[in-house]
């Protein structure tokens, strides 16, 4: 085959939907904490994070080729670890996660819950958080561990979340609140 | 008798990183203005394991023995 005989849109171009070697590996660097956070914080558990973060990076790279754009790169990777997380919390009947649930948590937070949060002790305020979030309806978790992602619009969130943007703001606000209540409630 | 007008003024006088550098010896910890934060400020200390990029890489490789050049250039390799 010749060069003269080649369609000029077989030509390669590095911006050619399909995979991208250069682009995947920023896709990983770029998200793998981020992607590896939100695993983290949902299902509470380091080893089952680190399981759910390599399979949202291959099932991304497996479908790399068929990722539209229309999202950011950033949201397409928390629908594949959202989709992964509740599969996995489903599997898993909720053994740990939901048995911490604290109902008065949102239907009264305390009005004068603190605000700001101080911390003392750093060292272990993963673990405070994770109290904290494990305290709270997944529909606030989730709301506030993306919201605090400054890469994500709140459009984006609502997306994600299947819900409008007003309803993110409203919930987001009671979300805050039962945070502040169950995180005081960890020191 | 402590006087608060005081300590006001002189924290004023003060330059700035003096009074950080002050505030930081008399008030350990970090305080945070919303969970948010407080989130944003956990997520950037938490890095993944240093287990999960081999692992994915390995993966990678079983998936698409022809594309592992990306992690060779990631690794610099």
């Amino acid at each position: 085959m010749t060069a003269a005989a080649s369609p000029p849109a077989a030509a390669p171009t590095p911006a050619a939907p399909g995979f991208d070697d250069d682009a995947f590996a920023q896709v990983y660097t770029e998200n793998v904490q981020a992607v590896y956070y939100l695993a983290l914080r949902l299902l509470g558990n380091s080893a089952q994070a680190e399981d759910a973060a390599h399979d949202v990076f291959v099932r991304a790279y497996r479908s790399w080729d068929r990722f539209r754009r229309e999202a950011s790169v950033r949201t397409w990777l928390y629908r594949i670890t959202l989709n992964l997380c509740q599969n996995l919390q489903r599997s898993w009947h909720q053994r740990h996660i939901l048995t911490g649930l604290d109902d008065s948590l949102y239907e009264n937070p305390s009005p004068g819950a603190p605000s700001p949060l101080r911390v003392l002790e750093t060292r272990e305020l993963g673990q405070r958080i994770q109290q904290t979030l494990e305290a709270l309806p997944e529909e606030y978790r989730l709301l506030l561990l993306l919201v605090a992602d400054e890469k994500l619009s709140y459009q984006e969130v609502a997306g994600l979340t299947g819900q409008t943007t007003d309803a993110v703001r409203g919930k987001l606000h009671r979300a805050r609140r039962a945070f502040a209540t169950a995180f005081a409630r960890t020191a | 008798m402590h006087d608060p007008s005081s300590q006001s003024r002189l924290e004023h006088e003060q330059p700035l990183d003096a009074r950080l550098d002050a505030r930081a010896q008399t008030q350990p910890g970090i305080e945070f203005a919303s969970p948010e934060e407080m989130l944003r400020h956990d997520a950037a200390t938490t890095p993944p394991p240093p287990g999960l990029e081999p692992r994915v890489r390995e993966s990678l490789a079983r998936e698409a023995p022809a594309l592992r050049s990306w992690w060779r250039r990631l690794l610099g390799r």
